[in-house]
């Protein structure tokens, strides 16, 4: 018998600028999270902004129009909390986990310094060369090359084929102006949400009503109608169609150690929540686990791989699968055909009972063990928030149920053909 | 449960239950012709035990939706299960059964052997990891700590199954510690005692022949005659820098003062190191400090990466940083703000049942009390500016330096080091 897992309640709401919040209460939680999301991810970049929703990101810790450089990390840390953030393709959010006796102030600090960034133009030079750092790191890590040359590849003419953290001379061509005009563009009421999940004090919600996040601006242009599931995405001004390339590619890669073999596949966009369930529960049952049909073919029985994993990406303009696996390189043909033997039966028939089993369980409880801290609940509270899918938590699971093995054999395995991929193929090169 | 240190930690989750079993026994303990051999033998008790064949295995937990995983570390073996309450009964067997009855079988063995050889192959990709092997090398050399968990190539290449078994033993006598953490039943250690694999551990343990692998400070390599410097060189864009030293055990009286030292300079964003090298020069985007909970003496190490242009100051920040942690006291300021940081972290660390658990098995595994953290916190009030200043000076005066990047940079970085910066 399965015994519904428990869960947080959440509660939601609009603040009159648009503003989504959510709340998660969660008992014995030592902490709060403070997890403030906007809709300003790298998709939202015009053409030479690129990169610039990535560094906004790091001038946002660099002081506001109150606050000095470091001031703020200074006092959430003296708080006994602490803070980071992060950018993705669409969307960034900055998050402040704090004892709860401090949520207050931390609110007030987060919101000063997300809404009334400084920009100052010396610490933007001088953060503009941390992030070229960061792009040097990530540069040096062959794994990420592989990956984002694989993005550039199948998204070719969509921001999600480009790096999130930009190029180095859109970066050094930037300035605070045009980060300035991103902000104003981007950090309006209706494209942000406010999660609060862990230990909420007492009349915290009272406090968050009468915070500075009632008086950011909202769109000038929007209705102030409280139907608000229309009101997503009503800013968006690049093409949102991802526009999926499919194809092969052969490289060499300094400094790589083993071959890589790596597919993607486009799959619908983040709000079509059943397809992405479907997807989770397909890839679960090809790569998670040694009894997976991936991992026991090639890494188990062949002994060909090292590893061979499959990831949802869920993403709003269209949602991306990725296959990756390690082997040596002078495997890769027969990784290769043994990919698609596998992926080729999977047409041919449904999965067996005891593997969709097994994959339910999977997908079920990896969300389930997900809820277990504030900043994990609060992240993915905030995120369905912030896309305007507010639902409790294990909602999504009810999906799950809609996927019987016949279904998944005719409408998401025919998806995860090589035909439909873009496929890359990476060796390394053997350096001077 | 008399014979098996047990730790029980019930707490609100949603049905989520975590169990660790920690043993001594982790890499610090491989033969010095065997290393990797408890990495080895780690990843293999899944692959295998009791009743079940390694397909049955994967077949009961995979089906659950569990997870179960052993990880080697330095000071010892974890073994993890997270699961959902309702299915403990059927999947916290399997951890004791790890343990008392691994198959080992010849066609795993060499299974896992061929994957950690390519894991190994494929850790050098990762400038970070070969900055920091080449730091330990340098620290350790053939002692405990001197190499990475997965073990050594050609050494790995040579374990065969009388090595694993011989290890396999060693480790079932090696005082498991059992920590469950999250939502389980009231009567829980009955039912433990009650289940056929934890009555074989109890009777293992009941013999006496409780192996002990931690305890006390063994030395490290490192003497006056030693090198001080190792380069690593690579065809990367940035330059990786790690400063350190081997430097106490996590029960060392001193080590609360270099783990306040380890707030103040390398955690969160109002760190020292962070301040310093990111927002005042620029110079790197990943700082930090290193210094794990370890049974002995613990790296401390300082950390950068920084493209080739900038590296010799980011060296030179670096080291001014590692000489300003015996030089210069810090402010009153300073001191509350790493205390709250050292209070904050405690919170940070034990918010899932699987951070709970561990935390516990390690705080025994380490010979030290149960509430230690809560003693600590107490501690570090009464700790002023001169304590971590003397600490400093006492156990952080004899740099290593470690680097990782294109030769001619690292090269004339090390000259530099020969010629001015060594303290």
């Amino acid at each position: 018998m399965t015994v519904k897992p428990r869960q947080p309640e959440l509660s939601h709401w609009f603040l009159e600028n648009g503003t989504r919040c959510v709340t998660a209460a969660m008992k014995d939680a030592p902490l709060t999270c403070l997890d403030l999301w906007c809709q300003a991810g790298s998709f939202c970049e015009h053409a030479g902004e690129e990169g610039i929703a990535h560094f906004l990101e790091h001038m946002v810790f660099k002081g506001s129009q109150r606050l000095q450089a470091g001031e703020f990390d200074r006092r959430v840390e003296a708080l006994g909390g602490s803070s980071n953030a992060a950018t993705g393709f669409d969307d960034v959010h900055f998050h402040v986990l704090v004892p709860p006796s401090a949520a207050e102030e931390a609110l007030e600090l987060l919101l000063d310094l997300v809404f009334s960034p400084a920009f100052s133009p010396e610490t933007f030079v001088l953060e503009r060369d941390v992030v070229l750092e960061e792009i040097a790191q990530y540069r040096d890590q062959p794994d990420e090359r592989v990956i984002q040359t694989l993005l550039q590849a199948c998204c070719a003419n969509h921001p999600y084929g480009r790096p999130i953290l930009g190029f180095e001379a859109s970066l050094n061509a930037s300035d605070p102006e045009a980060m300035h005009a991103f902000h104003q563009r981007r950090y309006i009421g209706e494209n942000c949400c406010l999660a609060v999940a862990g230990a909420i004090p007492n009349g915290f919600v009272d406090v968050l009503n009468e915070s500075a996040l009632v008086s950011i601006a909202s769109h000038p242009n929007s209705e102030k109608e409280l139907n608000r599931q229309s009101a997503v995405n009503t800013s968006l001004s690049v093409n949102s169609h991802l526009d999926f390339k499919t194809g092969r590619e052969d490289i060499r890669v300094s400094r790589l150690e083993s071959g890589r073999f790596v597919m993607a596949w486009k799959i619908p966009p983040a709000s079509n929540q059943t397809m992405i369930m479907g997807a989770d529960l397909a890839t679960t049952l090809l790569s998670e686990g040694r009894r997976s049909r991936l991992v026991q073919h090639l890494r188990e029985e062949l002994q060909i791989v090292e590893s061979i994993d499959m990831d949802v990406t869920a993403l709003e303009q269209g949602s991306l699968v990725m296959l990756e696996a390690c082997c040596p390189e002078e495997q890769l043909n027969q990784v290769e055909q043994e990919i698609h033997k596998v992926l080729g039966a999977s047409l041919e028939s449904p999965p067996l009972p005891q593997e969709m089993v097994r994959s339910q369980q999977l997908v079920r409880n990896g969300l389930c063990f997900n809820l277990e801290a504030a900043g994990q609940v609060a992240g993915l509270a905030g995120n369905h928030a912030l896309w305007n899918r507010p639902q409790p938590l294990l909602q999504p699971l009810e999906h799950l149920d809609r996927w019987s093995a016949k279904r998944l054999q005719e409408d998401i395995f025919p998806i995860f053909q090589p035909d439909k991929s873009f496929t890359l193929v990476a060796r390394p090169l053997e350096d001077c | 449960m008399s014979s098996l240190n047990l730790l029980l930690d019930p707490v609100e989750s949603p049905g989520v239950l975590a169990a660790k079993l920690w043993v001594s026994g982790g890499s610090s303990a491989d033969p010095s012709d065997q290393r990797g051999v408890h990495h080895l033998l780690g990843s293999l008790l899944s692959r295998g035990c009791g009743p079940f064949n390694h397909i049955e295995l994967a077949d009961l937990v995979e089906g659950c939706g569990a997870g179960l995983r052993c990880d080697t570390h330095e000071d010892g073996t974890l073994i993890s299960l997270k699961c959902l309450e309702q299915d403990a009964d059927q999947l916290l067997p399997l951890i004791a059964w790890l343990l008392v009855d691994p198959h080992l079988s010849q066609n795993q063995v060499q299974l896992e052997k061929g994957l950690t050889l390519q894991a190994l192959q494929r850790q050098r990709e990762d400038p970070f990891h070969l900055a920091f092997d080449g730091w330990r090398q340098l620290a350790y050399g053939n002692g405990p700590y001197g190499h990475d968990p997965l073990g050594i190539s050609h050494e790995l290449e040579t374990i065969g199954s009388a090595q694993l078994q011989q290890q396999a033993i060693n480790l079932r006598l090696s005082n498991p510690i059992l920590a469950l953490a999250g939502s389980f039943p009231d009567n829980i250690e009955e039912q433990l005692l009650e289940m056929e694999p934890f009555q074989a551990l109890c009777h293992y343990t009941k013999d006496g022949n409780v192996k002990s692998f931690h305890g006390t400070d063994r030395p490290t390599v490192s003497n006056e005659n030693q090198p001080t410097i190792r380069l690593t060189a690579e065809n990367t864009s940035q330059v990786v820098i790690m400063v350190g030293q081997p430097s106490l055990n996590h029960a060392h009286k001193d080590d609360l003062s270099l783990r306040l030292l380890q707030f103040h300079f390398g955690y969160g964003m109002s760190s020292l190191l962070f301040k310093r090298l990111r927002e005042e020069h620029g110079v790197a985007y990943d700082v930090g400090v290193h210094h794990p909970a370890r049974c002995l003496a613990s790296p401390f190490v300082f950390h950068a990466s920084t493209s080739e242009e900038k590296a010799e100051i980011s060296l030179k920040l670096l080291l001014e940083s590692w000489q300003d942690m015996s030089k210069v006291k810090l402010s009153s300021e300073e001191m509350a703000l790493a205390k709250a940081k050292f209070r904050g972290s405690l919170a940070h660390s034990t918010q899932t049942t699987g951070q709970r658990a561990e935390r516990r098995a390690q705080l025994r595994a380490l010979g030290l009390a149960d509430d230690q953290d809560l003693r600590d916190l107490e501690a570090i009030d009464s700790l002023k500016s001169q304590d971590l200043q003397q600490a400093a000076c006492t156990h952080l005066n004899s740099p290593l330096l470690s680097l990782c990047g294109p030769q001619k940079t690292i090269e004339s970085l090390g000259h530099l080091w020969g010629t001015e910066f060594l303290p």
